[in-house]
């Protein structure tokens, strides 16, 4: 008796994980093609961010891009670009900067957190809007300042994977 | 006492001779100055340690064998800044972390400052690039100098160095409290 009541628990469980899982199989989202990717660089006209800092943001994020598989990077400028057709253009502009302190993340391990907020636009060739999304970087325990730039680098990279597909 | 006056011109003369040529060779001789490429420049590891020289309105860095060049004419920025760096270096540093009694911490707090040199420049195609590099404190300004006087751009001239270093690059500063 108690092993039916068992059994049945063990499957109303099983059902639901699986229900769960069909469910989130038909929610998948569709990646828009494109046939390239192209990195303005980093904007920071409210904000004063160090020329560092935007340099770096820029460089992770184009070496971010191609790590993820996108077959065409293209910097800021590039005109090779300007002859692709399908391109998206990724527009990224600093909301918020907040320098923190290595030594006092090292010495307290709680404070000096470093941490940015950067608005990121995906556009078309011709600049209409196709995803917009803010993406925070941070850097808590480890690393320099600057590690902060390879944090956002890889979210902002996972979020143009997840959404763009650039492969034939 | 004429002969020993003439004597005295004539060593005169020669002593400001060899004066005044090591100063012309001082000012022709590019100055070579230590340099940590941390990233940007395409042929060369993140990093790297080499020399960084301006000629021939060139930036050159050597790193091993190594050699990368930016034009001058074609930098479109070139900003130097003041940031901290653990003496211990990077390993050492984030290996004393586990030293017994909080050693590590009390390790931690030895750093020495270094200058850094930020330069945005396009390639042929007009692709942008951004390369950044830490050295010895002090050295950024004469290479930002050099690299003006060969033709490379500015947003911050530098007679403003000083005023612009206050205010953002100072955020970058390490605060020891």
């Amino acid at each position: 008796m108690r092993y039916r009541a068992c059994l049945g628990t063990f499957l109303c469980i099983s059902s639901l994980f699986l229900g769960d899982r069909a469910l989130c199989d038909g929610k998948k989202t569709v990646r828009i093609k494109a046939a390239g990717i192209q990195v303005a660089m980093i904007q920071s006209d409210e904000i004063a961010v160090p020329a560092e800092f935007r340099v770096a943001l820029y460089e992770n994020l184009i070496r971010q891009l191609e790590k993820r598989g996108f077959q065409h990077v293209y910097r800021d400028g590039d005109r090779k670009a300007a002859g692709v057709p399908n391109v998206v253009v990724l527009h990224s502009t600093v909301r918020r900067f907040k320098a923190g302190n290595e030594m006092a993340r090292q010495v307290t391990t709680v404070a000096g957190a470093t941490s940015i907020n950067i608005h990121c636009q995906f556009t078309n060739a011709e600049g209409q809007p196709l995803l917009e999304q803010d993406v925070t970087g941070n850097v808590r325990f480890f690393g320099g300042n600057l590690r902060v730039t390879y944090d956002f680098a890889k979210k902002a990279s996972r979020i143009a994977y997840e959404k763009f597909s650039t492969r034939d | 006492m004429t002969i020993r006056a003439k004597k005295l011109l004539r060593v005169g003369t020669v002593f400001f001779a060899v004066v005044a040529t090591s100063g012309v060779n001082a000012q022709q001789s590019p100055t070579a100055v230590k340099a940590v490429q941390l990233t940007g420049l395409p042929s060369v590891k993140d990093n790297a340690k080499g020399n960084l020289t301006v000629e021939n309105g060139y930036l050159h860095f050597l790193s091993g064998k190594t050699t990368s060049e930016v034009k001058a004419t074609s930098i479109e920025d070139v900003v130097t800044g003041t940031d901290s760096q653990k003496a211990v270096g990077k390993t050492i540093g984030t290996l004393s972390m586990a030293a017994p009694y909080g050693g590590g911490r009390f390790v931690s707090l030895f750093r020495k400052k270094i200058d850094t040199l930020t330069v945005e420049y396009r390639n042929a195609e007009g692709a942008l690039h951004g390369v950044i590099f830490t050295m010895p404190l002090g050295t950024a300004d004469a290479i930002k100098k050099e690299l003006i006087a060969q033709g490379a751009h500015t947003t911050v001239a530098p007679e403003q160095i000083g005023s612009a270093q206050a205010s953002p690059s100072t955020s970058l500063k390490e605060q020891k409290q």
